[in-house]
């Protein structure tokens, strides 16, 4: 592998439209099940700022990806740019992968009795096109990054956020910029 | 929480049984000769429900059609490489059977390589369940409360096929490994109780398990009751009535089926902690 294509993630900017959710099930005419992206909104209990803070999550193409190595058909594979792709067309359904990713990302289709997640749109990548989620998020909060060191020591990069899962049991290609205090009111 | 997966909990403790009496009748033969009623009426049983246990595995698919492609990753998955110690275990109980109608070949060496490869499919099997995002399994647990499963419902099992065949001091030891087992269940489920502890996940799993009814139905039918009937009845052979030890295995597959049930159940995994 040469290189890691990621996320990188802005919360000051993530507004919680879910617009990246919606053009990932435009672009792929999914079922109402499976979410392949998923906006979420971090609890008070995690934390505790007067902020109301989004991320927004599909599978993160990990550096050391679970799901692929617990897969008994080979279903996942990591390409050189480091997107882990699911063949849909070899999954069985055994769901071990679903056990096995802390993010829940592989989502189970109850129709089909297979597994489903993002493939970080390899398709659009390789015509030099942005994945649907990117190219439709309005206030430009996710972005396509590549992971690399430059890019961790950068100011105000984070690698998790509160309520994540620790990245050392997958080291997740997602990379999140957290909000200016006080600047997000809390709502809800 | 975890859900309750039928066919795993069938398949696991059915294929465990079945090794357990390939190891039982190996472990009987190393001790005295076998008799060839014993070895036919162990090796039939333990075929048919190793049978019994890969046909419920295939429940547990979505495509069980496809399950031929499960063997094609073993480079890193376990279930890649349990499949194959189940299917060279299967061809082994094959050997096993034909041997039993046929007893002439090298019946301790084939009882040897069929339990060797037989327990290296219950440690895949158990190592599926070694997960970082699971810390209630990712651990040593799984491997050995699988096997304590099989030497526990193995021994137990071969004593009732055994029946008259078995010599009173082939059936003490036998019992005797039973309750070495259940024993050593309780011992281990205490330390994997306290070991787990230390992080949220494995506190909530501990929790959930000890407020749960079944739990102690499992542990009251499965450890306590055959544990008190094993010590009364190694105590004073005469206690052993054949409907006694009905009764044992009766309570112990129970309590191995709740406790399997429980350990599915009870798994809480790493999560994202958010509002959806
Ligand atoms: S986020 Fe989950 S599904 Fe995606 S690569 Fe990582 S472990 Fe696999
Ligand atoms: S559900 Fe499909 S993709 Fe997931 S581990 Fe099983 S076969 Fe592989």
């Amino acid at each position: 592998m040469t290189k890691q294509l990621g996320f990188l993630h802005n919360s000051e900017k993530c507004v919680g439209c879910q617009g990246c959710e919606m053009a990932c099930k435009n672009e792929y005419q999914t079922d109402a099940a499976p979410r392949w992206r998923q906006v979420f909104q971090l609890r008070e209990e995690d934390y505790s700022l007067p902020t109301r803070m989004f991320f927004s999550m599909a599978c993160n193409h990990c550096a050391n990806p679970e799901c692929l190595r617990v897969c008994p058909v080979k279903a996942y594979t990591k390409r050189e740019d480091g997107i882990v792709v699911h063949d849909h067309d070899r999954c069985i359904g055994c769901r071990l992968c679903l056990m096995a990713c802390p993010y829940d990302r592989p989502q189970f289709n109850p129709a089909q009795k297979k597994v489903e997640k993002c493939n970080l749109c390899y398709q659009r990548i390789d015509k030099g096109e942005k994945p649907a989620c990117v190219a439709a998020c309005i206030p430009e909060a996710l972005q396509l990054v590549e992971i690399n060191e430059a890019l961790d020591q950068r100011m105000g990069v984070l690698k998790t956020l509160p309520g994540l899962p620790s990245p050392d049991i997958t080291q997740p290609a997602i990379r999140f910029i957290g909000p200016k205090q006080g600047k997000q009111i809390r709502r809800d | 929480m975890g859900t309750w997966e039928w066919p795993l909990i069938v398949f696991t403790v059915l294929s465990q049984i079945s090794i357990g009496i390939i190891v039982g009748l190996l472990g009987l033969d190393c001790r005295n000769q076998l008799k060839e009623k014993l070895f036919k009426q162990g090796v039939v049983v333990s075929g048919i429900l190793l049978m019994i246990a890969l046909l419920a595995s295939l429940f547990h698919l979505g495509h069980p059609e496809a399950a031929y492609r499960a063997i094609t990753h073993l480079g890193s998955s376990w279930l890649s490489r349990e499949i194959l110690f189940f299917i060279l275990t299967f061809v082994g109980w094959l050997y096993l059977l034909w041997l039993s109608f046929h007893p002439a070949g090298k019946l301790r060496s084939s009882l040897l390589i069929t339990s060797v490869l037989g327990l290296l499919g219950i440690i895949s099997s158990a190592m599926i369940y070694v997960l970082p995002r699971v810390p209630a399994w990712n651990n040593v647990a799984p491997v050995f409360f699988f096997i304590l499963t099989a030497g526990l419902l193995g021994a137990l099992a071969l004593v009732i096929l055994g029946g008259k065949e078995l010599q009173p001091e082939q059936k003490k030891s036998l019992l005797n490994w039973a309750l070495g087992c259940i024993i050593v269940s309780i011992f281990m489920f205490v330390l994997y109780a306290s070991t787990i502890k230390v992080n949220a996940q494995g506190a909530a799993t501990v929790q959930f398990l000890l407020s749960s009814p079944l739990f102690w139905l499992r542990a009251g039918l499965g450890w306590l009751a055959p544990l008190i009937l094993l010590l009364i009845g190694l105590k004073s052979q005469k206690v052993f009535t054949a409907s006694t030890l009905y009764l044992v295995f009766a309570l112990v597959g129970v309590g191995e089926i709740l406790g399997r049930a429980l350990f599915y159940v009870s798994a809480v995994g790493i999560h994202i902690s958010a509002l959806f």
